[in-house]
């Protein structure tokens, strides 16, 4: 069996948008719309949706100016299938400061679910923001997130395998 | 025992029913917990936990069966709420009723029972 780095996508779809709350819902009935034909088990698009859904709550929180990115790739692999998921937005200076610290940590972990069960216990005493959505894709969607920065725009890359892919 | 002071919450695209039977609260859970919704579970689960104190429950069930999505800051709330039960003088035990349809679920409550394993039970529902 050969790797299938140059076969075409099986879903590939990039949105340039302004991010608001009341487009969540309807994006991710489409992603899942869109992914489900190829997607072999239930597990698999569930982790998929979830990623998304945290990445697209996290811009519509905490993105500033008109415009935020979303870019959702889906391929067939050898090893199955392979989702990435990707966001682009300006961030003010302290929430890129926030960002980073906490991405940097997850990168640190040695194990996701420790980690994420490590914030879960240090956020339980506070009442203020959540601080888990990030965390929470590695730890539940088992993607690796990784993130990169352009000036005042951060941008987040989810990567893993989504599951077995359905064969006509 | 007095009557239940919770109500039924929320709207079309996210609800929460109570049904108190002797000293069981059930909460059924439907639609999405998205961002709309943050705000409504926070301020019921600690009207939950106040009646939970009032009654003497002994438990209360979360019935997710028609939950479709819990995002961060709605789970964020469960994670105050359990940790309020546990260091509170007064505990009553959690159950969680999952849907196996929707795989979520079990992931995401699974850490809840990690923070509170003597407190927090997970149930499939047949």
């Amino acid at each position: 069996m050969t790797d299938l780095d140059d076969a075409p996508a099986l879903v590939s779809l990039t949105l340039s948008f302004r991010p608001l709350a009341n487009q969540i819902g309807p994006l991710r009935t489409l992603l899942s719309d869109l992914c489900k034909p190829h997607v072999a088990d239930a597990d698999g698009l569930s982790r998929l949706l979830l990623a998304a859904h945290e990445l697209l709550e996290n811009i519509v929180k905490y993105s500033v100016g008109e415009v935020a990115e979303f870019h959702l790739r889906l391929e067939a692999k050898a090893t199955g299938l392979l989702v990435r998921l990707r966001t682009k937005n300006r961030a003010a200076p302290e929430r890129m400061a926030d960002a980073r610290w906490r991405l940097d940590a997850l990168a640190a972990a040695h194990d996701p679910i420790a980690h994420y069960d490590d914030l879960i216990r240090e956020s339980a005493g506070r009442r203020d923001v959540s601080g888990l959505g990030l965390a929470r894709i590695p730890a539940e969607s088992e993607m690796e997130l990784r993130y990169a920065t352009e000036h005042d725009w951060l941008i987040l890359t989810a990567e893993g395998n989504a599951s077995e892919r359905v064969h006509a | 025992m007095s009557a239940l002071q919770l109500t039924t919450v929320g709207g079309e695209n996210f609800q929460v029913t109570p049904t108190l039977v002797e000293f069981n609260l059930k909460l059924v859970f439907s639609g999405s917990g998205d961002m709309n919704a943050t705000g409504l579970v926070n301020e019921y689960l600690k009207l939950v936990h106040e009646e939970a104190l009032r009654i003497g429950l002994a438990q209360v069930s979360c019935d997710f069966k028609l939950l479709t999505f819990m995002n961060s800051s709605c789970f964020k709330s469960f994670v105050v709420w359990i940790d309020t039960v546990k260091n509170s003088e007064t505990r009553y035990q959690i159950t969680f009723l999952t849907n196996p349809a929707l795989p979520w679920q079990r992931r995401s409550l699974e850490a809840l029972r990690r923070l509170a394993m003597n407190l927090v039970t997970i149930e499939t529902i047949a």
